[in-house]
């Protein structure tokens, strides 16, 4: 069937007196891997579960190819959900999970026989149709749940964390399948997870959630790059969060001082909301990998340069990660790529450089 | 908590077997009976306990047969002579003389009856006679008049509304039936029982089950010993009671256990139920039995019955002879009545249809139709052996070995029983046929 | 502690099952003996061939088979949409409902026969009723009618608690993932819930089916006579303990209930194969129409299993109740009777009960212990002794014990074992112990391994670890197990009627049986059942309290 398009208009959930769910509107747009990122609790699953059918919004109405189908029944819209923990039917066996689908649209044997085939192999599950789930490891389950799901040709594809039951490396693995996969079959997929890495890896839009509404919506590199307030920055990727307020505003740079009494350069950008006047109070971040370690006695001169003592190193090959105190705070420096330079370790006395452009301000309240 | 688990075990063992003051009897009597008599013993012998194991007579008898190599009760007290006449044969029993002052107040005989084994094994203290009890309302409700005699309980009128307990698991109606057969020969004695068995609505497996049935008023009529009767009555439910005139009269008996713990309280015991004492209690309401000392009914209720007095059939009841075949009439009544009872039901109701209908057929010709409701009747009036094969040592001794000719002869009564009634209710409906 | 053979367990292990083989398999296997031999003690297959010669025992078989299945099949109508709504919907006095359908297991069903008979008997309150206004009758009680409804009603609670567990664990997403799939209502059910109930429906139905065909008060009380169980108890207490047929037809009864055991074994085996995956089970909260039809089936199917409970009551206090629709005269009498006459009933039954439930939980836990934890071989024939009990009729069990215990002194009571209440607490003990151990095994299963070697890392022993580690954390089980042994041995009839030494030593089961037997007593009898009703009820109560929604799971085979 065809990939459809998905539109949710101000759909708002709640369990008792407890809104789960808030004046959501959103549209997903036919063959794109839209993501639901943020915290358990934030009502992802709840969103996912209404696009599905099995939870009916208190308000709202939820759109699919511009047709309402916020009444209709799950078994009659059509799309297809991957749940968390697969929910294979314990009794029966791989086969019988895979053609459930095609059986219930009334599919002639064969053309079931040769479907479930190709799914199976689509998936690498070759040769496991007669064992039963329990047989299975978990990438294999998850794998069949896919198989099963991906058979009947949903217009729309719902995932629920469908990795977080695997361990970090088959979840890697799986990421880059699911990724394959969705691009060659060009469907429209819903993603739910908790996990920034996989939304940023996986989708072609996020939208961040917190407390029941979506904090901010846009493409990976968007949502990483200007992260809108404190929340998605601290949730999407690591982060080291300021709040200050503005001392001086130059042409193009802003001088802040933060409540720690650090003072520093921030490079303004025109995509700001607003561009802070002095005297604004901010929020600002800077990611670790934006900040380098140097020696105390190095001269890199840097408008934005602070003495500090290193409280732990963790060295990981490919980076090392430094927790640094600065005036009475920590902050975390992520150096990439550390062939070559020097390595610090716990008590040692260094300095920390970051460009203007690397300060993001990220939330600006003006002066009264 | 082990350890205080064990030491509440032994005290509890060590508070068991200390008690040994006392006299542990065997009995089927209901509750309100070895009650009175347990206050009433104690009171008069202080210091010794009578204990009760209460046990339905036939599994009494199969008690004390199991545990005869080391007895663990001292008197053996049921209704049933033939169960004493059973453990007697066995050696079970304690040959005991009472007191002669006690003894001499007791007429040897009750009717034909005598009243204390001959030999001095077991004694009667109470008697009772067999009779029909039934539920006023039950009657009044289904517009049926009240029996008088055995023979009414094969009356048409009473289909589905008697009530009996099998010989084989009530002593007292094993009696019942004894009398039957001995009143009315073997062949007409059991025609009777087959007819009324037709009419059984059901058959019980507990001898109270009946006084119970017809208390509650699930069915209307049964066949029981006289207290089940007299008791109600005293207690104020709607029922009735009466002797047939062809009835027996016979004691409830006590025996001492042979090598049982405690001999000289058991000789106690026994002294004291047939003491003046002892026999008064039986005419407390709850119990109402009738004592075996005939001048004590001076001091009876009003309106009880005293069998010195009164009149009785005249059936000369032959123990011996009841005893020595007492597992063959059980089983033969088990296997053509009680497990067969839903075919002799309908062989029954087809016959009553048809005899009604035969004489509601004004002007026609219904003797053929009659011819074949008489043969119908035969076909199930007729017990599978005869009387002589009964009492056959070979047949006897049948039922107490693990030979195959018990298995065989209760196979052959049954299908003697199914076939026979078949053709009855083919019978009947042919008769019935017939008349339309 | 998976670390080989370990000597400690292995003589736990010999003792455990020297303790079972004298009181389980040595006192079954004297009955059995009974049965193949022959006058001059040879081995013989001829009483079994006997017995299918002859057409009453085959009519018996065929009873029997026929009122197990009967029981099952308008047990499930009940018991299926009873499990379905206390599993899937929350509603006020779900813990009512719960509770109220164990009730019928509470009353002895010999006992419910009696008050049913008042009820819907042939002069029953229903049919005098019927009488007085359509001047017709129904036959309720009559023949194996009675006898399939007295024990339907007795033994559904089997079916329903068993299959409640099932579909309680069954989590939402499986059904959701069908109805993803295109598959809802009735389709559903037959394809994704049926099947994955029916473990615990088949269990349920298991216990119901031996237990029905085991069941001796039933027919008795309604004078049915023709079923194995009757004919068995008939033979035996007839024509005596030496009847050969009374032992052969024993020997059928374990055969069928092993049987019927070992044809399940496939499901009882996967019994709990839809908690593999941990998730939120299905509940909906009930409103509108479909709470009012609910609620109106709920009360309607409690209404009539709790018909003799009802019946019970009222006969307690009744003086007079003949052939009337309710008593003509009341009394309080019979509580006075039973409480300060005679409180020796009540009072055994909590000795024995409790003692037989704390002895059920420790060789439960012991045997559990054994066969989750250790390595051990013989555990398989531990595990398949423990489980026996389940297939024996406490008729055979109590003919096997007075054939074995009867002759000579037990060291220590000063007499034989069969002439002290000792007898009942190990009659109990024994005939509940499959409760325990299924309870502590299950319990066992949950706590991991690992839970016990950190305590040992810790330098705790093994015995310590296992008082201070292990037992805390399946004392729920424990306690649940415990709880199960004593509900149930409180109305256990079939081995009490044939075990107690003497009265004064009787309990409340026995009571009741006694104060039927006599015509004068009926009354005090049902204030004794009203007693063993409250008795049991708690303990239910409590069960639940302790286990919550798995509470059903202790009454799994």
């Amino acid at each position: 069937m065809e990939p459809a398009q998905v539109r949710l208009e101000n759909i708002g959930k709640r369990y008792g007196e407890q809104w789960v769910v808030r004046g959501v509107t959103l549209q997903i747009e036919r063959g794109e891997f839209y993501t639901f990122l943020g915290p358990s609790g934030c009502g992802k699953t709840t969103l996912l579960r209404t696009i599905a059918g099995f939870a009916a919004p208190d308000e709202g109405v939820v759109y699919l190819d511009g047709e309402p189908v916020t009444h209709v029944p799950p078994w009659k819209r059509d799309v297809g959900m991957v749940f968390q923990n697969y929910a294979l039917w314990p009794h029966m066996t791989v086969f019988e999970n895979v053609a459930f689908g095609l059986r219930e649209r009334g599919a002639r044997r064969e053309e079931i026989a040769e479907k479930v085939k190709l799914a199976l192999e689509q998936v690498d599950l070759k040769g496991t149709a007669n064992r039963k789930p329990s047989q299975l490891s978990g990438g294999q389950q998850q794998r069949v749940a896919l198989a099963r799901t991906l058979v009947i040709q949903p217009r729309v594809l719902l995932l629920d964390e469908p990795l977080s039951n695997l361990d970090a490396k088959l979840r890697a693995e799986m990421r880059l399948e699911l990724l394959k996969l969705q691009r060659d079959l060009g469907i429209t997929t819903i993603y739910v997870t908790h996990d920034q890495e996989e939304a940023l890896a996986l989708s072609t839009r996020i939208a961040v959630m917190d407390r029941g509404s979506i904090v901010q919506e846009g493409a990976p590199r968007e949502i990483y790059e200007q992260p809108r307030g404190p929340f998605v920055a601290a949730f999407v990727g690591k982060s080291n969060l300021f709040e200050g307020s503005v001392t001086r505003v130059d042409d193009g740079t802003a001088e802040i001082e933060t409540l720690e009494g650090i003072r520093m350069t921030a490079a303004l950008r025109p995509l700001l909301p607003s561009s802070p006047a002095r005297g604004a109070r901010v929020a600002l971040n800077i990611r670790p990998e934006a900040i380098a370690v140097v020696r105390r006695d190095d001269t890199i001169s840097s408008s934005n340069r602070l003495a500090g003592k290193v409280l732990a190193s963790a060295y990981q090959g490919s980076l090392v990660e430094y927790e640094i105190e600065c005036a009475g705070r920590s902050i975390k420096a992520n150096v990439i790529n550390p062939k070559g330079k020097p390595l610090f370790h716990r008590g040692d006395e260094v300095a920390i450089v970051f460009a203007p452009e690397d300060v993001l301000v990220i939330k600006t309240e003006q002066a009264r | 908590m082990k350890r205080a688990l064990f030491t509440l075990l032994t005290l509890l063992v060590l508070t068991t077997a200390a008690a040994a003051k006392e006299v542990v009897i065997v009995t089927s009597f209901p509750k309100e009976l070895f009650e009175g008599y347990k206050k009433a013993f104690e009171a008069k012998n202080p210091g010794i306990k009578v204990v009760i194991n209460s046990k339905q007579t036939n599994a009494g008898v199969t008690y004390l047969r199991e545990t005869r190599s080391k007895p663990e009760a001292d008197i053996f007290w049921v209704s049933a002579p033939d169960a004493f006449q059973a453990l007697k044969t066995d050696g079970l029993l304690d040959k005991y003389a009472p007191p002669k002052e006690i003894m001499a107040k007791i007429p040897a005989k009750i009717g034909t009856f005598p009243i204390h084994d001959p030999d001095g094994t077991y004694f009667g203290f109470a008697v009772s006679g067999y009779g029909l009890m039934w539920n006023r309302n039950y009657l009044q409700a289904h517009k049926l008049p009240a029996p008088k005699e055995w023979t009414d309980l094969t009356n048409p009128r009473y289909f589905n509304h008697l009530v009996i307990s099998a010989p084989s698991r009530s002593g007292t109606t094993h009696l019942t039936v004894e009398v039957i057969l001995q009143a009315y020969g073997w062949e007409k004695g059991w025609a009777l029982l087959l007819n009324s068995g037709g009419n059984m609505g059901t058959i019980t497996e507990r001898s109270f089950g009946v006084p119970e049935a017809v208390v509650t008023g699930q069915y209307g009529i049964g066949v029981v010993i006289d207290f089940f009767g007299l008791s109600n009555i005293a207690s104020g439910q709607p029922v009735d009671f009466v002797y047939p005139s062809l009835t027996s009269v016979v004691p409830a008996s006590v025996g001492i256990v042979k090598g049982g713990p405690n001999p000289d309280n058991a000789k106690a015991f026994v002294n004291y139920l047939l003491s003046e004492a002892g026999q008064t209690v039986l005419f407390s309401p709850d119990i109402a039995r009738l004592p075996v000392l005939p001048d004590l009914y001076a001091k009876a209720p009003k309106n009880y019955p005293n069998p010195f007095t009164m009149k009785l059939g005249g059936v000369n009841f032959n123990d011996k002879l009841s005893s020595g075949r007492r597992d063959v009439v059980n089983s033969l009544y088990d296997h053509v009545i009680t497990f067969r009872h839903r075919e002799l039901k309908d062989a029954w109701d087809g016959i009553y249809k048809a005899e009604e209908a035969i004489s509601k057929a004004k002007g026609r010709d219904v003797a053929q139709a009659q011819g074949l409701v008489g043969e119908a009747r035969k076909a199930a009036s007729q017990p599978p052996i005869t009387d002589k094969r009964a009492s056959d040592k070979e047949v006897t001794d049948a039922f107490k070995s693990k030979s195959g000719l018990k298995a065989q002869l209760e196979t052959e009564w049954e299908n003697f029983a199914r076939a026979n009634y078949g053709k009855a209710k083919e019978l009947a409906s042919k008769a019935l046929a017939l008349t339309r | 502690m998976r670390r080989g053979v370990d000597w400690r367990q292995g003589f736990l292990m010999w003792a455990l099952l020297a303790l079972l083989g004298i009181f389980i398999l040595y006192p079954v296997a004297r009955v059995l003996w009974v049965s193949l031999s022959d006058d001059q003690g040879r081995l013989t297959l001829l009483h079994f061939v006997n017995f299918f010669r002859r057409p009453l025992f085959r009519e018996a078989l065929w009873n029997s088979l026929l009122s197990g299945v009967l029981v099952v099949f308008f047990g499930s109508l009940i018991a299926v949409p009873l499990a379905y709504i206390s599993a899937r919907y929350e509603f006020r006095g779900k813990i009512a409902l719960q509770t109220l359908s164990t009730l019928p297991l509470v009353i002895p069903p010999f006992v419910g026969a009696v008050a049913l008979q008042m009820i819907l008997g042939r002069s029953g309150m229903v049919n005098l009723l019927l009488m007085r206004w359509f001047d017709t009758t129904i036959p309720f009680m009559e023949g194996m009618t009675g006898v399939v409804l007295v024990q339907t009603l007795h033994y559904f609670p089997f079916i329903m608690l068993n299959t409640a567990v099932s579909l309680s664990n069954i989590e939402a997403s499986l059904e959701e993932a069908a109805e993803n799939m295109g598959c809802h209502g009735w389709r559903l059910f037959r394809r994704i819930t049926l099947p994955l109930m029916l473990p615990g429906y088949i269990a349920g139905s298991l216990i119901a089916f031996i237990r029905v065909i085991d069941d001796l008060g039933t027919p008795l009380m309604l004078n049915y006579k023709n079923l194995l169980a009757a004919q068995a108890y008939l033979r035996i207490t007839t024509i005596g303990i030496d009847d050969v047929d009374g032992y052969v037809i024993c020997v059928v009864l374990v055969l069928l209930s092993l049987a019927s055991l070992f044809g399940a074994r496939k499901y009882l085996a996967i019994a709990e194969y839809a908690t593999v995956q941990r998730g939120a089970p299905v509940s909906e909260r009930l409103s509108g129409g479909k709470r009012v039809w609910i609620l109106l089936f709920i009360g309607l199917a409690l209404g009539v299993s709790l018909l003799p409970h009802i019946g019970i009551a009222v006969l307690s206090f009744a003086k007079i109740w003949s052939f009337s629709i309710l008593p003509s005269i009341y009394t309080l009498d019979n509580y006075v009777e039973i409480f300060f006459r005679v409180p020796h009933f009540v009072k055994n039954t909590l000795l024995y009960t409790l003692i037989a439930a704390g002895l059920d939980v420790l060789l439960g836990a012991a045997i559990a212990f054994l066969l989750v934890r250790s390595r051990l071989r013989g555990r398989n024939l531990l595990d398949a002794i423990a489980t026996l009990p389940l297939a024996i009729p406490g008729v055979v069990l109590a003919v096997g014990y007075i054939r074995v215990f009867h002759g000579w002194d037990f060291p220590g009571i000063g007499g034989p074992l069969t002439s002290s209440w000792i007898i009942l607490v190990i009659a109990y003990t024994v005939r509940r112990l499959p409760y325990t151990v299924r309870a502590s095994y299950a319990a066992l299963q949950q706590v991991h391994v690992s839970l016990e070697e950190a305590a040992q890392n810790l330098g705790a022993n093994r015995f310590k670890t296992y008082w201070k580690v292990t037992v805390p954390l399946i004392a729920g089980g424990l306690v649940a197990g415990g709880l199960i042994a004593f509900v149930t041995s409180c109305v256990e009839l079939a081995s009490t009627i044939m075990l107690v030494p003497r009265i004064e030593m009787g309990p409340i089961s026995y009571g009741i049986y006694i104060y039927m037997q006599s015509p004068l007593g009926r009354s005090a009898g049902a204030a004794l059942g009203v007693v063993a009703i409250l008795l049991v009820g708690l303990g239910t109560y409590l069960t639940h309290r302790v286990f919550g929604e798995r509470a059903g799971s202790a009454f799994r085979v």
